[in-house]
């Protein structure tokens, strides 16, 4: 299992973990230019504007990569387990990070489907499944 | 483009090397292994703290800064120094910048040091230790992604996915590297290895074994950087500094390209190159950052010893042997001497051209390249070429 991290918030996350603890996958759109971004920041990267909305999205995307972690870095029982790298489909030009929610490991450029799980420190994670298994 | 306001190419040099020894539990504070490194550096060059009027350091929370170790040597005036928050990405950017104030003129003799503990007190790999202060750490360490083996492993899959990178290309490298420590004195990892004894080794993070991963070491080394003038009536022979570039680009934040297979080194190298007036295939020597024998792989990519995709198959053609096209990591890397968290690259680099090398001297070394580690998370790396005078 994975170990357990107490990781703080910010003013610009609040509302981005406030919306997985309602099962909301949502990301950030620029007023101006309809660009969506992740992670949760004041300026839009492409055109500089400060002014956007937060707006539903299917928690969709493909697997980028992943690892298998055998190391305790931290606290945990040292059982191995998956972290996934996901391109998700809202935002195609960032990645993120997940838990992997299968038995077997993920194969490269499947797609993936978010499955929010109560995590440390009160949130609600994104992790990843198949689709359509 | 920026403007051209300073005379830089060649106008320094590094004028001496020093080094605590490398082990995994040094016994004494990272002030003192700072304080030994830099009086070994200012000896090698044949002068003493009495002719320091410049420190730089980088760190993350665990080091001792620049005006803590210039008192501590009994230097009265630092008229410059250097206390860089960051990692390996900027390790080569602190000598870059000592140079630039040496060639500006506000310093004239500079020591560049870095000391850690990292076996000891700050496990550099992650394994026991705090969280970074950092906002990006939110959106991973809840999934039990941080520690830098990890989070290159993670690149180094999608790179496997994208080009076919194998796990024998990776331990080839890592195979080449501790050749060359064999005949490193200084080396911690002296017992040579076999792709049969890399493939072996334990999992850190798959596709990361053991072998694939730098050693956690305690340990300081040091450089003096001064003018090229005054540099060539010292003991040794002049090093000089022909190019030093900052930069990055990629992350995989949005704003960013996000591929996870190419480094901010792949946006820094032309610039560096640029400013040496060389090419890659001037380069006869050099020390790329192996934090993982992954980042080799990437860098001989993004600073075009190779096309992109076939960094792999380059390093395990034999080509970054000591008797390879392109020597890579001739004191065995981070890999293998050990992991000064950049600062021993640039150490051997100058070593090189020196010709005082040892066994492990490639013959007739004019030009070296040097680099930080290539960026991840964030994009920021830095690099210097160094020249033969």
């Amino acid at each position: 299992m994975r170990p357990v991290f107490q990781v703080a918030t910010d003013r610009d996350s609040a509302p981005w973990w406030e919306r997985t603890g309602r099962g909301e996958f949502a990301v950030q759109r620029c007023d101006a230019c309809g660009r969506a971004r992740f992670p949760a920041r004041a300026f839009c990267p492409a055109c500089r504007t400060e002014r956007w909305h937060w707006e539903a999205a299917e928690p969709e995307g493909t697997v980028e990569s992943w690892i298998v972690n055998h190391q305790a870095f931290g606290a945990g029982d040292g059982e191995p387990y998956v972290v996934v790298m996901v391109r998700p489909a809202a935002v195609p030009d960032c990645l993120l990070h997940g838990g992997w929610r299968a038995a077997r490991e993920p194969v490269g450029g499947e797609r993936v489907r978010g499955v929010f799980t109560p995590g440390a420190s009160g949130l609600t994670l994104v992790d990843w499944e198949p689709a359509g298994e | 483009m920026a403007k051209r306001l300073l005379d830089f190419r060649d106008r320094t040099a590094v004028a001496g090397v020093g080094y605590t020894p490398f082990t995994k539990d040094s016994g004494v504070s990272t002030l003192t292994l700072a304080c030994r490194a830099v009086l070994a550096a200012l000896d090698d060059a044949g002068l003493g703290p009495g002719d320091v009027d410049g420190l730089a350091t980088h760190r993350v929370g665990d080091s001792a800064a620049p005006t803590l170790v210039g008192p501590a040597l009994g230097i009265r005036d630092l008229s410059w120094h250097l206390d860089q928050f960051g990692g390996g990405s900027v390790s080569h950017a602190v000598v870059g910048q000592a140079a630039l104030a040496v060639a500006a003129g506000v310093a004239e003799t500079v020591v560049c040091y870095r000391a850690i503990n990292a076996r000891s007190e700050f496990r550099m790999g992650g394994t026991g230790r705090g969280l970074p202060a950092s906002p990006e750490v939110q959106y991973q360490a809840p999934y039990g992604l941080f520690a830098p083996p990890q989070q290159y492993a993670m690149y180094a899959r999608a790179h496997m996915l994208k080009y076919g990178t194998t796990a024998e290309h990776f331990g080839r490298q890592a195979v080449t590297q501790r050749a060359n420590a064999v005949k490193n004195p200084r080396a911690l990892m002296r017992a040579p290895i076999t792709l049969d004894d890399y493939l072996a080794s334990r999992w850190i993070a798959e596709p990361f074994r053991l072998l694939d991963c730098c050693l956690e070491t305690d340990g300081a080394c040091a450089l003096v950087v001064t003018t090229a003038e005054r540099a060539r009536d010292l003991r040794r022979p002049a090093v000089l500094v022909s190019a030093a570039a900052w930069g990055g680009g990629e992350s995989h934040l949005s704003g960013g390209p996000a591929d996870p297979t190419t480094t901010a080194a792949a946006a820094l190298a032309p610039r560096l190159y640029g400013r040496a007036g060389l090419g890659p295939r001037d380069v006869d020597v050099a020390q790329l950052y192996d934090c993982f024998t992954y980042s080799v792989i990437v860098q001989l990519e993004d600073y075009g010893f190779c096309p992109k995709g076939e960094g792999g198959p380059y390093a395990a053609s034999g080509a970054t042997a000591l008797d390879g096209e392109l020597p890579v990591n001739t004191h065995g890397g981070f890999l293998s001497e050990g992991y000064v968290h950049g600062m021993n690259h640039v150490a051997e680099a100058v070593s090189q051209l020196r010709g005082d090398a040892g066994d492990r001297q490639v013959p007739g070394a004019e030009v070296a390249l040097s680099t930080a580690q290539p960026g991840y998370v964030l994009p920021a790396t830095s690099a210097l070429i160094l020249r033969k005078d």
